[in-house]
């Protein structure tokens, strides 16, 4: 593929990442909204959010580390939207498949808390130290189980001889469900569990989102940005809700529908991409939305013991039975 | 105010931490909640002292909600009925308890007789007045909680009990009923079967806000073991209300010195153990005591409808004879209520041919709940913080006295310091804002 | 559990009312304005009871000029016109507790269901009953 192919298909997907953030996270607030049955705000209210913020004065706190204040915002964004390179889109292989696979997809996704952590000691406000500290206390309890997911998926396919096992777009083109036996079965579903109850830790949110605990911290982590830095943030947030939900996707359900329906062709892509932007919207309302109206925020010493502990257990008794799976089958 | 912020002075070690200063080893910072801050409804100043995420130390400053109530009260030129109404302003959510102690407290200082029928309206207003606010501090609770799906809920389900308040009183908030010797309006018979249509709905939904609150994991993990009160605690630091009785002491105003009507509804004191739970004073308790404080509201409503006695409402149907009754009484009187937070008392002492009176005091509850908080917040967590200040249901605005803090130097401002002051701001800000100049006297 | 009002809740209908529209319109202003021309519509309130606290009413034959409402209002609204031995009410200062209108003695007074009085000028004819 020549440099320009894939630069032009790098903006695309940059773009389309953005907007399909957006729309989605006003999606979220809308569904959110009709669960607690209230109205909400529009579709587009995102959008409006984010041109409102552009246009708003920047503070800078007096107390702040400025060169770390301000490089945060743009070290999570550029993070977060360059995890879409890695992902694939639908039908479509990743844009840069070779070049990276799930491990940098892992890193990828934690630089924007970082970012975000680092921002928060670097605001000088003690609201910001403390909901940076909760951050990477959470960041360190959630990688662990997220990682056992991925690296058991990956050797399952290294055994069956697929490879490059780690690659997203091999994970995705073959789907595991049907070439493991029951015990392997189990196995993946558990680890669907254990990737689906990481998710909402992974975008801080709702039980999960006490770096950014609203009513006690006031804002925490973010509580000294304003103006374009958050919008920064605002926007990363809505792309790492794609790249996390187009990663549960492609481990878990990469399937399409062009294929058993007949259709082929640009025709069956742009069905296939319609249904793996549905599939984006079913993860995102099972696992961050139903899950962020229905509980109640967790304290960060719970959050970790609940990770560190049965978040570990059970993936790692999935990993065991995708084990055991391989040695029943031999 | 002064350049630097007048409200937190430099603070000795000692005086802050909690166990002595030998706990104060180790890096500890300061973490100031309020006055303006997302977890309190209302101004007042918290302040933290934490290592990592315990809290080590707490501060609380007060006085950000003062308007000189009582003062605007006993000045001249105002009469009880006035008055009648800067008493309901004191608070918006116990909006009725201060006019029904104020109006006992007058009505006992002036020897006024008050019709059954009347007694039996107060019960009722109030009880629903109870429903009303321990609805909306579980909303709040479970805001503050991050459980936002249960404030859409139960603040959706008090809209019920404020169209009933609305259809009986003309308005949802400041009932404007109590009046010297009686109440205003009548409960007439077509409002009947609305008040029983939204007590079976209550009754019906009472058990989903139970399991709701109560049975929900996420919000046992948060609740459970936090903000504890011991028994002991509560008792000599003379907590009142749901505070006191989710400690498990049976106190409450309307079962020990009963008045109104309630001496024929025989009403008991909740605790925990009513729901089966061995108290522990923690935030959980708290809610169960709220939650069936409901349920004893809306029994205790039907009853009073059931048995409603024929007869007057006021025993002063003519405002001037009333006005002049008033005058020429002399006397001092105690009124008492048991609000949804607690009790409240209002101390008057009329001077016979004054309007005004001469003193009159406020005691709200959360004044006497004040001070559970430093129990309650020791060896607990920063994100326990918003949830153990609503426990108590703090009412700032009933409860506040002021301070100045002046080069380090403290002192409680008297009445006519504080109204003069208070003009001098105005005229300062007026000027600087080129508008209107408000003349002598405040008017205008 | 709370999972099945969640799922009710979002198929049914939202419990907001939705006075005045339902969304926030991009300028106030013009929304109005294209109301007063009637292409718009404002979404109705909830209505209120009868008996239910707003905006004061005056008779001003029935008026005897005794002043009684002037002792009972806790918010200095009513000014006495000594000229005519009638009345002028601030209505911007009142506090709707309806105290006057159970004084008169011979009922000049009331309260309608009026309550949308939010306006930019304390003086406004919408503001002072005469």
């Amino acid at each position: 593929m020549s440099g320009w192919a894939i630069f032009g298909q790098a903006v695309v997907a940059l773009v389309g990442g953005g907007v399909v953030g957006l729309i989605y996270r006003g999606l979220d607030r809308k569904i959110a909204a009709r669960m607690q049955a209230r109205i909400g705000p529009p579709i587009r209210q995102p959008f409006l959010d984010l041109g409102k913020l552009l246009v708003k004065e920047t503070v800078i706190p007096k107390t702040a580390v400025v060169w770390l204040f301000s490089a945060a915002p743009f070290l999570a964004v550029l993070a977060s939207f360059t995890a879409l390179l890695y992902l694939p889109l639908g039908p479509f292989r990743p844009v840069l498949e070779g070049y990276g696979d799930a491990i940098l997809v892992l890193y990828l996704l934690a630089v924007p808390a970082l970012a975000m952590a680092l921002g928060g000691f670097a605001s000088g406000s003690p609201m910001g130290v403390v909901g940076a500290q909760r951050e990477l206390v959470m960041l360190m309890s959630y990688e662990f189980p997220l990682a056992v997911v991925l690296v058991a998926v990956a050797w399952r396919l290294a055994e069956l001889g697929i490879s490059p096992a780690f690659s997203l777009g091999t994970i995705a083109a073959h789907p595991l469900w049907t070439q493991v036996g029951p015990l392997g079965v189990l196995g993946l579903a558990v680890l669907f569990l254990v990737l689906l109850v990481v998710t909402p830790a992974e975008l801080a949110k709702i039980p999960f989102d006490i770096p950014e605990a609203e009513t006690e911290i006031a804002g925490g982590l973010m509580v000294e940005y304003s103006g374009t830095y958050l919008a920064l943030f605002y926007l990363a947030d809505a792309v790492r809700t794609v790249v996390m939900a187009a990663l549960v996707v492609a481990i878990f359900i990469p399937y399409g529908i062009a294929g058993p329906l007949g259709l082929s062709g640009a025709a069956g892509a742009a069905l296939d991409f319609l249904f793996w932007l549905f599939k984006l919207f079913l993860v995102m309302v099972v696992a961050v939305t139903t899950v962020r109206v229905g509980m109640a925020r967790l304290k960060v010493d719970q959050i970790a013991r609940g990770f560190w502990l049965w978040g570990t257990a059970v993936a790692l008794g999935g990993l065991l039975l995708l084990v055991l799976d391989k040695v029943v089958r031999g | 105010m002064s350049e630097r912020d007048p409200v937190l002075p430099e603070v000795e070690e000692k005086t802050l931490v909690f166990g002595g200063p030998e706990r104060a080893l180790g890096e500890t910072f300061e973490i100031p909640i309020g006055p303006i801050h997302p977890a309190l409804k209302e101004p007042i100043r918290l302040t933290f002292r934490v290592r990592g995420e315990r809290i080590v130390g707490v501060e609380i400053r007060t006085g950000f909600a003062h308007r000189g109530i009582e003062f605007m009260g006993m000045r001249q030129g105002r009469n009880l009925i006035q008055i009648l109404y800067l008493s309901e302003r004191i608070c918006g959510i116990c909006s009725v308890s201060h006019p029904i102690a104020f109006t006992q407290a007058v009505e006992r200082a002036a020897g006024i007789e008050v019709p059954p029928r009347a007694q039996y309206i107060r019960v009722i207003i109030s009880e629903l007045e109870r429903i009303h606010s321990h609805l909306l501090w579980a909303g709040v609770a479970a805001h503050e909680l991050g459980f936002d799906t249960l404030l859409h809920l139960t603040w959706r389900v008090r809209e019920k009990v404020l169209d009933i308040l609305e259809e009986l009183t003309g308005n949802r908030i400041n009932y404007a009923i109590p009046i010297f010797g009686g109440v205003r309006r009548d409960i007439t018979p077509e409002q009947y079967p609305k008040v029983w249509e939204a007590l079976r709905y209550y009754r019906g939904l009472l058990e989903e806000l139970l399991n709701a609150f109560l049975n929900e994991p996420t919000v046992m993990a948060r609740t459970r073991g936090v903000g504890v009160l011991e028994p002991k605690e509560a008792e000599e630091l003379c907590a009142v209300g749901p505070t006191a009785r989710a400690s498990g002491l049976r106190k409450d105003v309307r079962q020990d010195r009963p008045y109104l009507a309630y001496p024929d509804f025989e009403v008991k004191a909740i605790t925990p153990e009513d729901y089966g739970l061995t108290p522990m004073g923690d935030v959980y308790d708290k809610i169960v005591v709220r939650l069936l404080e409901v349920r004893q509201s809306i029994e205790i409503i039907e009853q009073a409808l059931e048995n409603m006695p024929e007869g007057e409402i006021t025993s002063f149907p003519k405002i001037p004879a009333l006005l002049a009754h008033l005058k020429k009484a002399e006397g001092e009187g105690l009124g008492w209520h048991e609000a949804p937070r607690g009790e409240v008392i209002h101390y008057v002492r009329l001077v016979s041919g004054e309007e005004a009176p001469l003193v009159w005091k406020v005691k709200a509850p959360t004044y006497s709940n004040l001070m559970s908080w430093r129990p309650m917040f020791e060896d607990q967590e920063i994100a326990d913080i918003p949830i153990i200040a609503a426990s108590i249901d703090p009412c700032i605005c009933c409860m506040d006295r002021f301070h100045i803090v002046e080069g380090g130097r403290e002192k409680v401002v008297a009445k006519e310091e504080l109204l003069r002051l208070s003009w001098e701001k105005t005229r300062k800000i007026s000027a600087q804002r080129g508008a209107r100049v408000p003349e002598s006297g405040g008017k205008g | 559990m709370i999972l099945k009002t969640l799922i009710s809740q979002l198929l049914s209908r939202p419990a907001t009312n939705k006075f005045p529209a339902k969304y926030m319109p991009k300028s106030v202003t013009k929304f109005l304005q294209r109301v007063q021309a009637g292409k718009d519509q404002i979404h109705p309130p909830v209505p209120v009871p009868p008996k239910f606290r707003g905006k004061i009413t005056y008779d001003r034959e029935k008026c005897i000029g005794c002043q009684l409402c002037i002792r009972v209002c806790p918010a200095k609204v009513i000014e006495f016109k000594p000229e005519v031995k009638k009345i002028r009410m601030h209505v911007a200062r009142c506090t709707f507790c309806a105290q006057c209108v159970d004084a008169c003695p011979v009922g000049a007074l009331g309260l309608s269901p009026d309550f949308l009085l939010a306006d930019t000028d304390r003086n406004s004819p919408n503001l002072i009953v005469e």
